[in-house]
């Protein structure tokens, strides 16, 4: 969802704007709930933290800052970090169907590929040994930990925590370029 | 360990991002965000180098209870609209606030000589506390939290200077900048309605800092002085 869009809606927002706020509960919910439903597996605990996102946003727009990256970018932040705190708080036991496919390839009419970032993403983490790709898709789209990881890929702990790190690092190194 | 080198900033924050970073070093990690500008920047540089990967997956509607149950949540004092009619509601709740300033005379008349009669003060106990100890243990501040409300008394130990104002911040339980709880007083006490999210019992770091007169020009602590555990009492 393009920044220019819903920055405007972000501001009237912190003015109390609640029309404002609901396009942008329109514009964004989809996305958001996706990301929180793929981690928690569960959806009451989807609604849960995608309820608990959007009233952090209501009442902490004013304190949203370009710098620290567009307004989408902000908001699933929050949902993600929601959602891991509900997967500790409820134990949620997170596994992976092993059908499904954990490079999932990018649809051109739902995804933002007009974003050069986003891209270049794609570009950076196809750089990636399998691996070490894997590994970090699987903690940052199904929010496994390093140990639900290594149960997952049937690799000891010290070589998951190796591969997240370098991939990490190799990601940064092609981000930056 | 040193934090603020590069090379490990970048791996904490990146592992926090992802989600890796968890229990005890997770809280550890939020502390040190509050206190260190460029360990907020670096976890928002990561926030956006990874934030690709959410757009992977295709959006799914969530069901209509959930905006229901956020309408119902920012707006507790209000009956839901179930049909979304965010215009209408607004239009309720302004017709609402002159009802409500037609009556409030009344009220405070009414308060003032219950408050005169009321021979026990009914206050909602206190649920949870905070205490900032400058470096000598000297507390300063003192937070109470109790229902919905947020409490600050200074103490007599403050020396606080005329050309600062001091800021309290909470560190978000789910992570992320710090929020303001606004300027912090330098004498007396105050209390103020708080954001919701103060009183998720999972927030347990707050925060103060000194700002220039009026507060932090960006939205984030600009010198952190001192911050503490919330205790529940």
């Amino acid at each position: 969802m393009e920044h220019e869009t819903l920055f405007p809606l972000l501001c009237e927002t912190a003015n109390g704007n609640k029309e404002a706020f609901s396009e942008l509960y329109k514009l964004t919910s989809g996305q958001m709930y996706a990301v929180a439903l793929k981690m928690l597996k569960r959806p009451e605990l989807a609604d849960e933290a995608i309820q608990d996102a959007y009233v952090k946003i209501w009442h902490n727009a004013g304190q949203y800052q370009r710098g620290k990256g567009t307004v989408f970018t902000w908001m699933l932040s929050i949902a993600r970090y929601r959602a891991l705190d509900l997967m500790r708080y409820h134990k949620v036991r997170n596994e992976v169907d092993l059908s499904e496919d954990t490079h999932l390839p990018v649809s051109p009419d739902e995804s933002n590929l007009s974003d050069a970032e986003q891209k270049k993403l794609e570009a950076c983490m196809d750089e990636l040994e399998p691996a070490q790709r894997q590994a970090i898709h699987l903690a940052y789209i199904n929010g496994l930990s390093h140990h639900e990881v290594e149960s997952h890929m049937a690799s000891p702990l010290g070589t998951i925590k190796s591969w997240i790190r370098r991939g990490l690092q190799s990601l940064q190194r092609c981000l930056s370029l | 360990m040193n934090y603020l080198t590069e090379a490990r900033r970048n791996a904490l924050a990146a592992e926090y991002v992802l989600g890796t970073l968890r229990g005890k070093a997770r809280v550890r990690y939020q502390k040190l965000m509050m206190q260190y500008q460029v360990i907020a920047e670096t976890t928002a540089l990561w926030e956006q180098y990874l934030d690709g990967l959410n757009h992977r997956l295709p959006p799914v509607t969530p069901p209509p209870r959930v905006w229901q149950a956020i309408q119902k949540r920012i707006n507790p004092e209000e009956r839901t609209d179930t049909s979304g009619d965010i215009v209408a509601f607004e239009r309720k709740r302004r017709k609402q606030w002159r009802l409500f300033s037609g009556v409030a005379a009344a009220a405070a008349l009414m308060m003032a000589v219950l408050l005169v009669s009321m021979t026990e003060p009914v206050t909602a106990p206190v649920e949870r506390v905070a205490i900032f100890n400058d470096t000598n243990n000297q507390p300063l501040w003192i937070i109470e939290i109790s229902g919905d409300s947020l409490n600050v008394r200074v103490t007599g130990a403050l020396a606080a200077r005329t050309d600062k104002d001091y800021q309290l911040w909470m560190a978000p339980a789910g992570g992320g900048a710090p929020v303001s709880l606004g300027l912090l007083p330098k004498s007396g006490d105050i209390t103020r309605i708080p954001p919701s999210m103060l009183l998720d019992k999972n927030v347990t770091v707050l925060a103060v800092s000194m700002e220039p007169l009026g507060g932090s020009p960006n939205g984030s602590p600009t010198d952190v002085l001192y911050h503490t555990n919330i205790f529940s009492v």
